[in-house]
């Protein structure tokens, strides 16, 4: 580990610069959310109800963000609108200028599920392979980019075992991987390590701040857990529920890359007590 | 001593009593049935009589052994039942995959899928005999009918069980239709489907046997109800207990065997012990 | 008056429309001959929907007393069954090592044809009664209960001993008796799984009840009668005791869901 760190590193400055001046250009506003409504009709016939409500945000190219809030509060709805796996009853989201649905279309997104859903009866090579495969790629690079996601998530020696014969923290890795593995330019994360256990989750942590670092995409990461929202991002969205909304945006200053020993510094500490102090003051 | 616990411990052990266990109970019944009764090989005969019947090679007829009558006619039974089998389990899975396409045909046909459940096929075998007037056909419709709704409802089951976020996760890299069928639905159906397989095996073989009484002219039916009749030695009439026995339990495990060859992922490998190695060899 | 207009919206309508209209749709086509047409039968061997239910009516006493019979038979052998299942799975949650091997056994069971045990259970059973009819039905239940044997003791062996985690050891906190365990835990783990076996071998207690009567030595039974009037070339009056066979079936199901509805309901 200690290895591919220092090696990152160097990669990891230059891509800071990369972002800090994308930071300056309007145009590199990946996806633009105005005015979103979205409202789900009442089982028993009742009023609808509204599940987020005027949600306005811009991500930024190349950005960490979290979506964090406790449940109810639209979190994973806001993320599944951008997926287009639900429809906004009012109000728009455009990427890179683009529906939602186009980008689908594009093949534009990862998805990492809470649940790896990862299919049993394929080895994690061929889980990986999946949705190259309906994307029409050549079977020579798909064995290539398969080899490459691999050892990009440490599974090098994994390929040949079905998912069964995996650790809950390695089956949420091939999840990843299969995620990066048609490269998409968004990866969407729906609470993926909040089944894991805390050793597991603080390895998968610095292991995805690398992957992001390597890769360079923009990463939406939907949350209910404060130190993590705020060890990973570079913005932290707090949304508040009932119904949901954004109640605070809080811009994470901690230098980068990070590691694990950041969570004991004062700075880390603040910034976790200013997150939760958006939400005491609702 | 120990390898003699151990062995007696083992659940093959359990196994091998328990069959021991079954032939004593039948040759005590065996034993009591040949003091009290007049013709005891109708009630309950011996084992080893039977077996001896496997392997006499006295004529039972005019041309053939018993076992020889056994497995002439076996051929024609299983034959049907096995035609039968493979249009039930055709019309069976497409049925499913109809049912699962269109919302219309689900709604039109899962009621009356769940009424055959309730309407006792077997008791119609005459009425199809009847219909086709032929004993062939006859055989294999009812074992195509019979096989067909096993498999239908529990590949319907099977599609219906997938879950949602896989179908999300298709749909997020935007699959076609017979993307999502030929890489997610269709595999995942697999165990369900051959569960309906296993179920409907053995049964598809009891039809064809039971339409074979229905009328002559060949099959282990037929020679079943005449040996019952004492047209021939009753023996005929126990090895073909046995024989039907022996074929129902196998078709059963003939499905698990293909099952296994078609579901590699099913075998047990050795598990991974701990995150903790995994994560060692990528450091 | 909102309520229950968002009760009966376009999809509960097709629900049970389309199956309506289909089953509609197949009475036409049998009453107007054309069904026969599609499968080449006649109206001998497939007579009208109209003439099988004037046989019906017409012969209903005669009906009766064989559905008596066939009902005896069929809810005899289940309730046997059944209990004997039940008792075959106790013994082996009390004995588990010894228990579940038996039950692996038992389920071989499942795969053997019906149709060969009949006739020996009908030599078997010849010294039992004097009465031809009852010592048939005796036979006929003994068929009957085997089926339904297998499926109950695999089932609520299940029952017993698949239970939810952790829940035996909530009992052994208390220091609970085995007794103890078994009543309070075992026992109403067991229900759902009893039902379950109930659905296979309500409807296999109908077939094997049919079929048991094929081979029995006194005529009487539903079963039987589809038989002797095929026999006799009245396929009207077959097709009647197979529509009333059919009847049996729906009727028993449908009582078994309603029983298991009101016992289950809260429980999932």
């Amino acid at each position: 580990m200690a290895v591919s760190n220092l090696a990152a590193k160097d990669e990891a400055e230059i891509d800071k610069e990369d972002r800090d001046l994308s930071m300056e250009k309007d145009f590199d506003i990946e996806i633009k959310i105005k005015d979103l409504c979205i409202s789900f009709p009442d089982k028993e016939g009742g009023a609808p109800i509204t599940a987020l409500q005027n949600i306005n945000l811009d991500i930024r190219q190349g950005e960490f963000i979290s979506l964090l809030g406790p449940s109810g509060c639209g979190k994973t709805t806001l993320l599944r609108t951008i997926a287009d796996l639900q429809q906004p009853t009012s109000g728009g989201i455009s990427v890179r200028g683009q529906s939602p649905r186009e980008i689908r279309l594009q093949k534009k997104y990862g998805i990492v599920f809470q649940n790896p859903v990862l299919y049993d009866w394929r080895s994690v090579r061929r889980n990986v392979c999946m949705p190259m495969e309906m994307m029409g790629i050549p079977k020579k690079e798909r064995t290539a980019r398969v080899t490459k996601m691999l050892e990009l998530v440490g599974l090098m020696e994994f390929g040949k075992k079905y998912p069964h014969q995996l650790s809950g923290g390695m089956q949420q890795r091939v999840g990843i991987a299969r995620a990066l593995a048609i490269k998409p330019e968004i990866l969407l994360m729906d609470e993926p390590f909040s089944a894991l256990d805390e050793f597991t989750k603080e390895k998968l942590h610095e292991d995805l701040l690398r992957i992001w670092k390597k890769t360079n995409k923009t990463i939406l990461f939907v949350t209910h857990n404060i130190q993590e929202a705020v060890f990973l991002s570079d913005r932290v969205v707090v949304l508040s529920p009932h119904p949901g909304r954004v109640s605070a945006v809080v811009d994470i200053t901690l230098e980068r890359p990070r590691s694990l020993e950041i969570k004991n510094t004062q700075e880390f500490n603040e910034l976790v007590v200013k997150v939760r102090k958006s939400f005491e003051s609702l | 001593m120990n390898l003699i616990k151990k062995a007696l411990n083992s659940k093959k052990m359990v196994t091998v009593v328990w069959v021991i266990g079954l032939i004593i109970l039948w040759e005590i019944g065996a034993a009591i049935v040949a003091q009290t009764k007049r013709s005891p090989e109708n009630v309950l005969p011996h084992l080893y009589q039977i077996l001896e019947s496997v392997f006499s090679t006295n004529k039972v007829n005019s041309t053939q052994t018993a076992l020889q009558i056994v497995l002439s006619n076996a051929g024609i039974t299983l034959l049907r039942a096995g035609i039968g089998f493979l249009i039930g389990t055709a019309i069976g899975f497409i049925l499913a995959l109809l049912m699962n396409m269109f919302l219309t045909v689900e709604k039109t046909v899962f009621p009356y899928l769940m009424i055959v459940q309730m309407i006792p096929i077997l008791g119609m075998a005459p009425i199809v005999l009847a219909i086709t007037k032929d004993i062939n056909k006859s055989r294999i419709v009812i074992a195509a009918i019979l096989t067909f709704y096993p498999v239908a409802t529990n590949t319907l089951a099977g599609f219906k069980a997938v879950e949602k976020e896989k179908h999300e996760l298709m749909y997020s890299i935007a699959a076609t239709k017979y993307q999502i069928y030929s890489k997610l639905l269709i595999p995942s159906c697999m165990p369900y489907f051959f569960t309906g397989l296993k179920i409907s095996a053995p049964m598809a073989i009891t039809a064809s046997i039971l339409v074979d009484t229905l009328q002559g002219g060949g099959g282990l039916g037929t020679m079943l109800s005449q040996s019952l009749k004492h047209a021939m030695s009753i023996y005929v009439f126990w090895q073909i207990v046995f024989f039907s026995a022996i074929i129902g339990i196998l078709s059963y495990y003939l499905m698990m065997v293909i099952e296994k060859i078609l579901s590699p992922y099913k075998r047990k490998g050795p598990k991974v012990k701990a995150e903790v190695n995994a994560d060692e060899k990528t450091a | 008056m909102k309520k229950l207009r968002s009760k009966f919206n376009r999809q509960t309508i097709t629900t049970i429309l389309y199956p309506v209209l289909f089953g509609v749709l197949i009475a036409v086509l049998w009453q107007t001959q054309l069904l026969h047409k599609i499968i080449g039968a006649d109206t001998f061997t497939l007579p009208l929907p109209k003439r099988i239910f004037g046989i019906i009516t017409d012969n209903w006493s005669n009906i009766l007393i064989n559905v008596r019979a066939t009902v005896i038979v069929a809810l005899g052998g289940l309730v046997l069954g059944s209990l004997f299942g039940y008792l075959l799975a106790i013994v082996a949650t009390v004995f588990p090592k010894w228990g579940s091997g038996g039950l692996t056994i038992a389920s071989a069971f499942n795969a053997i044809p019906i149709i060969a045990i009949a006739p020996i259970l009908n030599n078997l059973t010849k010294d039992f009664s004097k009465d031809p009819n009852i010592r048939s039905m005796f036979a006929k239940m003994l068929v009957v209960m085997i089926t339904c044997t297998v499926s109950m003791s695999i089932n609520s062996y299940r029952g017993f001993t698949e239970l939810k985690p952790f829940s035996l050891d909530l009992m052994e906190s208390y220091a609970a008796k085995k007794t103890a365990i078994f009543f309070k835990l075992r026992v109403p783990n067991s229900i759902p799984y009893v039902f379950t076996a109930l659905r296979i071998s309500v409807p296999a207690c109908v077939i094997s009840a049919l079929v048991s009567e094929y081979f029995a030595e006194y005529v009487i039974g539903v079963g039987r009668q589809i038989r002797e009037n095929i026999v006799l070339a009245q396929y009207a009056t077959a097709w009647a005791y197979i529509a009333i066979a059919c009847g049996i079936g729906i009727v028993m199901y449908v009582i078994l869901l309603i029983v298991e509805g009101v016992l289950l309901k809260g429980r999932r």
